[in-house]
């Protein structure tokens, strides 16, 4: 159990609801649009031709503002699944200039900038994939313990695919979208139990039917270790809130690992698809809207990502979720 | 007495075989049947077994077409002289859809007993069968005649269906049954010519294209060689043999289980460097449901290759959960010499090779 709590959860999508027949015909798909709407998938966010990752990044952080949970931050991570979108800068400028300055545009510097967290310094994690969101609630943890003087980490997440992109990926219908939320020393909704992380570099090059092929061992590894670096067993969990991916493997994983199924979240898959790194922020977010979390419960957040990488946090919801 | 042999599917992989081994150990002369569309075809399957048989085997043998899924398929052969038939030619695909499974590996045999009532001189008629004609019994089976305990695939009806006409015959005929196990390798060297449901499973752990794996650990699963087989059947078309049913198979304390053999397969795998540097993990063993579950989904997957894999693999899958013990006291009575492949040996040889080849993708270094 560490001494470090999460809360301030929020998301923000592209502006663009399509539904995966439409991207389909518009040739931005490499599954036949039935094969994954028979495996959950129905609609996706797409951002319109104006909009960067950038601007979803300042969406959550601006709402976070608004809502009067920014505060002082003493660090942002920002995790990207895409390498290109931690920088912010215009490709066309270093096309143009071949001043590469125009590579280090660090999107994390504008959001310190622009919401005037003068006291915050920043980190980039950008090769985690799928699993930064959750990596970054990890480092976040770390930075906190290496340094007293700190008391708040804000971390975003932020992906948009390119213009042309497929919005596929490893038969996923993919979202633009952003996460974020806040680490801190303060008791907060959720307290930070523990985080694991496995990381496969031999896969790292993997296509997409590897990738599908090694989800089932490694996610079940994933649990596996988390719940015996916090002394626990799958009976222990109340929920686990997944990635959007098919329906049916956590189904499958659910009967592996000894979970009950009713225990699994990721209502948002048909709305949303698979939001990158945000996916377990969405459905953390839905899960609180239904008012089930009580205080004590345990929650596990999972995710596989390219890399490959698999990550898991584990959460203790306390009193204070019940104001959220 | 020097008599006449007739293979059917002489051209498929124990037929050749087979006739190889007939033409080295007895007299006889062969007529090997093959299927054969036109002319051109036949000649170019005559040719092949000219080359595989050798330089003298045409000699004493001879190719002529027939469809065993044809009506009149053997109905032009002159029966006179046939002294043995075995009846090799079959659909062995697990996925094989029920008509074409009835039409050839059923009717096909009803056609070669209609061929066989004409055979004034017939001494054996053996139908070349597998053990999975059990479908979905468990426990021990032995070498008789089965029930009907349902199946988990069409291969398996039609081969029992089929088993059920040559024992109906039994009274007319002398007929024997022959149960195959899976062939995995030429011989004990481990080499593979032909790929199945065993290998193509083997191919989607070595790449990391399933981590999970359907079945019970400890289910029995029988296991040899082309060379063993072949030398069973030789053995048993003797004319001093008698006929029945036969498990050409491993005895039961030489039959490895499901986990063993997964065992010894990820242990050569994790001998090859390119495996370990990808960091696949051991399989997971999961229930019927679960398999079943990522079959469906696999059906989503189907710009892939792991769709296509596991379609041919899947209806063999559910006999993993059914285990059987094979009992072969019949074939050890008639066959003093009986040495069957070690089974983990056998699993070893063959993962190297299969390693080494990248499943017949390259050359093997020697």
């Amino acid at each position: 159990m560490t001494g470090v709590f999460v809360d301030s959860f929020v998301y923000a999508l592209g502006e663009r609801k399509v539904l995966v027949q439409e991207t389909a015909e518009a040739g931005r798909l490499v599954s036949a649009p039935s094969d994954l709407e028979s495996a959950g998938f129905r609609w996706h966010h797409i951002c319109e031709p104006g909009t960067g990752s950038y601007d979803l990044a300042r969406r959550v952080t601006g709402e976070l503002a608004a809502t009067g949970r920014l505060g002082r931050v003493d660090a942002i991570v920002y995790a990207t699944c895409l390498p290109g979108n931690a920088n912010a800068g215009d490709p066309g400028e270093w096309e143009r200039s071949r001043d590469v300055k125009h590579l280090m545009d660090f999107p994390a510097g504008r959001l310190q900038a622009e919401f005037g967290l003068s006291e915050a310094v920043v980190f980039g994690l950008n090769q985690q994939a799928c699993t930064a969101m959750l990596g970054s609630v990890r480092l976040a943890d770390a930075l906190l313990r290496a340094e007293p003087g700190w008391n708040r980490v804000l971390c975003v997440t932020a992906d948009r695919f390119p213009e042309g992109a497929k919005y596929e990926q490893a038969y996923n219908l993919i979202s633009d979208g952003a996460a974020a939320c806040v680490v801190g020393r303060e008791p907060a909704a959720f307290r930070l139990v523990t985080a694991h992380q496995i990381t496969n570099g031999g896969l790292g090059r993997a296509g997409d039917d590897e990738t599908v092929g090694s989800y089932f061992s490694y996610t079940h590894r994933l649990l596996r270790e988390t719940l015996d670096r916090a002394g626990m067993t799958p009976a222990d969990l109340d929920w686990v809130v997944t990635q959007n991916t098919n329906d049916k493997a956590w189904q499958i994983l659910a009967r592996l690992l000894g979970v009950d199924f009713g225990k699994v979240f990721f209502s948002s898959m048909p709305d949303v698809g698979h939001v990158i790194s945000a996916d377990n922020i969405v459905n953390l977010v839905e899960l609180l809207a239904t008012g089930q979390v009580r205080p004590g419960q345990r929650l596990a957040l999972v995710m596989a990502g390219f890399g490959l990488n698999w990550q898991c946090l584990v959460l203790e919801a306390t009193d204070a979720v019940r104001a959220v | 007495m020097r008599g006449t042999t007739l293979i059917t599917g002489a051209d498929g992989y124990l037929g050749r075989r087979l006739a190889a081994t007939l033409l080295g150990r007895d007299e006889d002369d062969l007529i090997l049947t093959v299927r054969a569309a036109d002319r051109a075809e036949l000649a170019v399957k005559r040719e092949r077994l000219a080359a595989e048989l050798g330089p003298g085997a045409m000699g004493r043998a001879r190719v002529v077409a027939a469809d065993a899924g044809r009506d009149g398929a053997w109905a032009d052969l002159d029966p006179r002289g046939v002294t043995r038939i075995v009846h090799a030619a079959a659909v062995t695909r697990f996925n094989v859809d029920r008509e074409t499974a009835r039409r050839v590996n059923t009717e096909g045999t009803a056609r070669l007993l209609a061929l066989a009532a004409r055979c004034d001189n017939l001494q054996r008629f053996a139908l070349l069968s597998t053990l999975y004609a059990a479908g979905r019994r468990r426990g021990d089976v032995h070498e008789e005649r089965l029930p009907d305990a349902g199946f988990v695939n069409h291969y398996e009806w039609s081969k029992w269906a089929a088993e059920e006409q040559v024992l109906d015959a039994a009274g007319r005929l002398p007929v024997s049954v022959f149960r195959l196990p899976t062939l995995v390798a030429e011989d004990d060297d481990g080499r593979v010519v032909q790929y199945n449901a065993f290998h193509n499973t083997l191919k989607l752990f070595y790449y990391g294209l399933l981590s999970l794996v359907p079945g019970d650990r400890g289910t029995p699963l029988s296991l040899a060689t082309a060379a063993f087989t072949t030398a069973a059947v030789a053995r048993l078309l003797d004319p001093a043999t008698g006929g029945g049913v036969f498990h050409i198979c491993p005895d039961p304390a030489g039959t490895a289980s499901l986990g063993e053999l997964l065992d010894t397969a990820f242990t050569v795998f994790e001998r090859d460097e390119a495996f370990r540097r990808r960091g696949v993990l051991r399989p997971l063993p999961c229930d019927r449901e679960s398999f079943q579950d990522l079959l469906n989904a696999a059906d989503q997957l189907r710009a892939g290759p792991v769709h296509q894999s596991l379609s041919s693999v899947s209806p063999f899958a559910h006999q993993l959960y059914l285990p059987k013990t094979f009992h072969n006291p019949a074939l050890r009575a008639v066959w003093p010499g009986y040495a069957a492949p070690d089974p983990l040996a056998l699993a070893e040889a063959t993962c190297a090779r299969l390693v080494a080849s990248r499943w017949g993708r390259r050359t093997e270094e020697t």
